[in-house]
């Protein structure tokens, strides 16, 4: 007799852990295959802190929430079976895994397809050489085998994968020369790209790989600026020494799969690909064949881990280990969930579209979108950005994305946000920011400042988040660096703080003279000369 | 290039260190690490020539599915370097389409 | 797609026509155009008449070019064009393993 289970669950990775949990839960015998040799998916290499809300696991760390399903799982029983490849799904919802070396056939009573996405990649003149790779393969390298994907390092796509995947690279000790896209604006959320561009990495929208350079791996890479028919413009080439050429040029869903198992299949745009058809619960066209995550829609982890849980959910009751009406009433608060993510600026239904304005009617950087920073012009207009008297929170945050950590964070109430969680945030000018620096520590868009315009001697304080080795030491000299990355002035680092709570984002504390306080963003450790 | 010591991540847990051969030569790596990683921190860039246009290849995804990284481990060719464990003493060979074997000239 | 009446404009020569689309099997944009003008209008048959996606990789990399290809020769959108058909083994699968297939027994 074939092994029989109530939920078979094809990829360990958020979507595929959460539904096996909340089957589990519910009193399922789940069963999750994963071909890879660690479970988890992309989490573990999630090394920045998520967005949303507490609800969706905000300011914590990708890997953290990776940690926190797998000993769920474990704690609930699921069986997570490891370099185990679905090689097959068949009519009667037989399922053909390859394991060890051999073939196993099982049954699955439901079964979540949870297989994710694949990178996108582009051609240009040397992008077989060594030395070209996704940007999927430098935070594999970079941080789950500690190894360095290069010295130099030059960034295709300023997507949120691009942006994320190039602070890494400097985190991890590479030097970004550059992030390009072919794209006319960032496509990928403002904190990401001005926390890149501050440390001087360079933005160049609309522009494309003309060629990668080199005999047996990669030397240097051509870039150039292209018009609106994507045709390079003569005159525009710009090269650059580097050992790597990282591409973040999308992802696609991996649902091949869901086709072969005879799910109803559509091209959608706006899911970024070929994706099965599912209803509110994630069940696809196969009565009992459920899919969550990437592969049904290319979104974020937090989005697939509540697509799993709700489709675990509904598996449990349409076996009946819950009843109708639980299954209602719980997936409704998943669904609540799903659409406090799916709002703002980069929601699903949002892209392609060019917005001119926030929902507050405030005017969008334009140089944000076309350089990677907000310009010291544009900056004051966002009502993060006040002035008072003593240490406050200069909140440099432009767009409307579901995130409000910053809010909770402060103890004294400075931060408003609201109930819409996409709401820029603003300050309470009643409330006396205290310094304590969890607003800075806790925005995973590392856009809060502490900033004290005035110490009566001339000169200002810039507290910044900063998360980079080796650390500064109080007394360090070096210089500040504006929104763009170029040096200003001199500073000094007055107090480096690190704390427990504030999850190995450190609190940079230095002394410029007061004329930079709103211009001074970053420190280097540097001769001044 | 290994990263000592990383803002976020600290330490890396490592496995022992153990020696294997790249095409005759002694190389050492850390037992468990996907021996692409262990050759990417040898300086070692180039994993295969391909088959029609004899074109260098190495890591491309990383993560097993490109198969762009494959060599010729133990004797066994198309072996995706990037998710294969390292083991003491494996004997690894720059891969010529499907052989180890140069085309038109001596390999082994 | 199956309108093989559809006319083409004629074969153009493009400057990138040398480039490596399919990395596993080389196959190159100038070999997956000339099949569109040979009359392999669908993914599957290109996959079948130039083995792109037919590698070790089965298609994981090139699957998405070759369409944007194929779909710009045809004067077509890419999502007109249909995939190419999915089918067991998703993943290369030794002989040696597909051999030992046994049914797990309780």
């Amino acid at each position: 007799m074939m092994k029989r289970y109530d939920m078979i669950v094809v990829g360990a990775g958020p979507a595929g852990l959460s539904a096996a949990i909340e089957a589990a839960k519910k009193g399922m015998h789940v069963v999750v295959y994963d071909e890879n040799a660690k479970p988890g998916g992309q989490l573990f290499k999630q090394i920045h802190k998520f967005f949303g809300s507490k609800e969706h696991k905000a300011k914590i760390r990708g890997f953290h929430i990776g940690e926190e399903l797998l000993a769920e799982a474990a704690e609930l029983g699921v069986e997570v079976v490891l370099n185990a490849i679905v090689i097959g799904i068949f009519p009667e919802k037989e399922v053909t895994v390859k394991v060890e070396d051999h073939v196993i056939h099982v049954k699955g009573d439901t079964i979540l397809i949870a297989t994710g996405a694949s990178e996108n990649m582009v051609t240009f003149p040397g992008w077989t050489l060594p030395g070209v790779i996704g940007a999927g393969a430098a935070q594999t390298m970079m941080n789950l085998h500690g190894t360095l994907p290069g010295k130099r390092v030059l960034m295709l796509g300023s997507g949120n994968v691009g942006l994320v995947v190039s602070f890494q690279l400097m985190q991890a000790g590479c030097e970004v020369v550059a992030v390009a896209d072919a794209a006319s604006r960032v496509g990928g959320y403002g904190v990401h790209a001005a926390k890149v561009a501050r440390c001087g990495v360079p933005f160049y929208l609309s522009h494309t790989i003309i060629s990668a350079d080199g005999e047996d791996c990669v030397t240097g890479v051509t870039i150039g600026e292209v018009d609106k028919n994507w045709q390079i413009i003569p005159g525009t080439e710009k090269h650059f020494d580097v050992d790597t050429i990282c591409l973040a040029v999308g992802l696609s869903p991996m649902s091949k799969l869901c086709d072969m198992a005879g799910c109803a299949m559509e091209d959608n745009p706006a899911k970024a690909g070929f994706v099965p058809t599912v209803n509110e619960y994630g069940e696809t066209s196969v009565p009992g064949i459920y899919a969550a995550g990437d592969v049904s829609g290319i979104e974020e982890a937090s989005s697939a881990m509540i697509e799993g849980r709700i489709a675990g959910i509904a598996a449990a009751a349409r076996l009946g280990f819950i009843s109708e009406e639980t299954c209602k009433e719980e997936a409704a608060k998943q669904e609540a969930a799903l659409e406090g993510l799916r709002q703002g600026m980069f929601a699903p239904g949002m892209r392609g579209k060019q917005i001119t304005e926030t929902e507050e009617g405030v005017e969008i950087s334009q140089n944000l979108l076309k350089h990677g920073f907000v310009a010291e012009e544009e900056i004051e207009r966002f009502p993060g950005v006040t002035h008072s008297a003593g240490v406050h929170p200069v909140i440099e945050c432009t767009q409307n994305i579901p995130c409000n950590p910053c809010q909770d964070a402060c103890p004294k109430h400075c931060i408003r946000i609201g109930s819409n969680i996409t709401a820029l945030p603003s300050i309470d000018p009643e409330k006396k920011c205290t310094g304590c620096g969890m607003c800075v520590a806790s925005c995973s868009g590392q856009a809060i400042f502490l900033v004290n315009e005035d110490c009566g001697d001339g000169t200002a304080e810039v507290t910044l988040p900063y998360e980079f080795l080796p650390l500064p030491q109080k007394g360090d000299k070096g210089v500040a660096l504006n929104r763009k990355g170029e040096k200003v002035c001199a500073a000094e680092v007055v107090h480096v703080r690190s704390a427990k709570a504030f999850d190995h984002t450190n609190l940079l504390t230095m002394k410029v003279p007061k004329e930079y306080a709103m211009k001074a963003r970053f420190f280097r450790e540097e001769e001044t000369a | 290039m290994r990263i000592q010591e990383h803002p976020i991540l600290g330490t890396y847990e490592k496995g022992k260190l153990v020696s294997f051969t790249f095409d005759g030569k002694p190389l050492e790596g850390y037992a468990g690490e996907p021996i692409a990683m262990a050759l990417k921190n040898a300086g070692v860039m180039v994993h295969r020539y391909t088959r029609k246009e004899h074109k260098p290849r190495g890591i491309f995804c990383a993560i097993g599915r490109c198969t762009d990284c494959v060599m010729v481990v133990n004797g066994q060719p198309n072996v995706r370097t990037c998710i294969t464990p390292l083991e003491e003493g494996m004997e690894i060979r720059t891969q010529y389409g499907v052989t180890a074997e140069q085309p038109g000239g001596a390999a082994k | 797609m199956n309108d093989r009446n559809r006319e083409l404009r004629p074969f153009v020569p493009q400057p990138d026509d040398d480039m490596i689309v399919c990395r596993c099997e080389e196959i190159t944009k100038g070999e997956i155009r000339r099949a569109v003008h040979d009359g392999m209008f669908t993914l599957t048959e290109i996959r079948r008449y130039l083995r792109t996606g037919m590698g070790l990789c089965q298609g994981q990399t090139c699957t998405k070019l070759v369409k944007g290809i194929v779909s710009r020769e045809l004067g077509v959108r890419p999502n007109e064009l249909g995939p190419a058909t999915g089918r067991a083994p998703m993943r290369p699968i030794e002989m040696k393993v597909l051999a030992k297939d046994k049914e797990e027994t309780k």
